[in-house]
């Protein structure tokens, strides 16, 4: 087998698609060609890194709801167009269309209540609202420091964010930003580590599954950590490991 | 085909986030990709007919979408650019010199995949996307209505620009 047929192999070889024979000639190939080796790595390790760390974004529940919504009226000329589809058929098909929808309705109705009950559905409206922030939210000044920060909410939020971390070397504060966090507005932080961004979502816990301790866990690459004080619930996310997220997490925390 | 049409209406809307996710990463940017999601909807619903039953709905709604996305990006230019540029190379295609840093590449985060994803040109984050999507070589060339064949070199070649340009990356 040839370099170039071997390299253009690999990929449908690590993902189970060759034949036995073709596999057992690309293993030939590869036992005596360190090139395609490295080759054949490369795109494991590609796969690894697609796989832990390319965002998935999920469609906004109100674009489902508009989209559930005008499912039925355009069920309804689809069939038409279709000529000498029998009038029973015509009818199925709406009944279908109008079964999706019901479905769909609901399947949109049970999101929202999951993601209010959930703390998995919970951290994945973290990772979304964060990789909204890094998309260019804009952040109030900070050369004041927290001192700037907190009272540029005033007016902004029905509740006032109970922060205290200013920041440090490790952490610097970059600034902070009102967003929408599922049906409320979220107070953000935002800190640095070296080049990776955390932010903080603070909101009012009622209503949502923002445990009584601290619950972490990783979403599609990003570490999420979720604990709630007093009335308000909080969510910090970042691309950081998890052990660094918690060492900003415990200077947040702290009372 | 008329199982074909009572597949999309009973089916389709199941894809949305994975048509939105498709979406996001073509347009990159949140508004645009809603569109682009409703216009393909509501071409998907008019031709209807035209889908063939027990045919992968999802990628049928993939390329869909895509020709919406192109539709408005005036598809004629951009194909003809895209094929001089990507198609020309592909014979020359050597081991990245970024797949020395295999340790570098694994250490990446979120945010630099998702930087050196959409930085690719569009045919290339397509074939990618398509790609993690799981859909299959035939699959994919669906979508982009080219043989399979050309889906293996695209897919090769986006896969090791994307090499490249993580390698270039320091965590």
């Amino acid at each position: 087998m040839e370099c170039r047929t071997a390299r253009e192999l690999n990929l449908d070889g690590l993902r189970g698609r060759l034949s036995p024979e073709l596999a057992a000639q690309l293993g030939d190939h590869l036992s005596t060609c360190a090139a395609c080796r490295n080759h054949a790595e490369a795109e494991r390790v590609l796969n690894e890194v697609l796989d832990a760390s390319l965002p998935q974004y999920a469609a906004p529940l109100a674009l489902k709801r508009r989209l559930a919504a005008s499912w039925p009226a355009r069920a309804d000329t689809a069939p038409a167009a279709a000529p000498g589809r029998s009038r029973a058929r015509l009818f199925a098909s709406v009944v279908a269309a109008a079964a999706a929808v019901t479905l769909f309705v609901s399947g949109a109705t049970a999101l929202l209540v999951e993601q209010r009950a959930g703390r998995t559905q919970l951290a994945s409206e973290t990772v979304n609202d964060h990789l909204r922030v890094l998309g260019g939210a804009p952040l109030a000044q900070v050369t004041g420091g927290l001192h700037e920060v907190k009272p540029w909410f005033g007016g902004k939020l029905d509740f006032a964010p109970a922060v205290q971390f200013p920041g440090n070397d490790d952490f610097p504060l970059q600034g902070g930003a009102v967003e929408p966090f599922l049906d409320r507005r979220a107070a953000v932080f935002v800190y640095k580590r070296r080049l990776h961004t955390a932010s903080l979502f603070v909101v009012p816990r009622e209503g949502l599954a923002f445990p009584a301790n601290l619950h972490t866990q990783t979403v599609r690459g990003f570490s999420v950590a979720l604990w709630s004080a007093g009335e308000q619930g909080y969510a910090l996310v970042s691309d950081l490991n998890l052990p660094e997220l918690l060492e900003l997490q415990a200077k947040l925390a702290a009372p | 085909m008329a199982g074909g049409a009572d597949e999309v209406a009973r089916q389709a809307l199941a894809h949305a986030d994975a048509l939105y996710n498709f979406a996001r990463w073509l347009a990159r940017d949140a508004v645009e990709a809603e569109d682009l999601v409703q216009e393909a909807y509501a071409r998907a619903l008019a031709g209807a007919g035209q889908f063939q039953p027990g045919s992968n709905l999802k990628a049928w709604l993939f390329r869909i979408l895509r020709n919406v996305f192109i539709d408005r990006r005036r598809r004629a230019q951009r194909e003809a650019e895209y094929a001089e540029h990507v198609e020309a190379d592909v014979e020359s295609q050597e081991p990245a010199a970024g797949e020395l840093k295999l340790a570098q590449i694994r250490a990446l985060v979120a945010e630099d995949v998702t930087a050196a994803v959409q930085a690719l040109p569009e045919p290339h984050r397509t074939v990618i996307l398509l790609d993690v999507e799981g859909l299959t070589e035939s699959e994919v060339a669906g979508v982009l209505g080219c043989a399979p064949g050309t889906v293996k070199s695209r897919l090769s070649r986006a896969r090791a620009v994307l090499r490249d340009r993580l390698a270039a990356y320091r965590p």
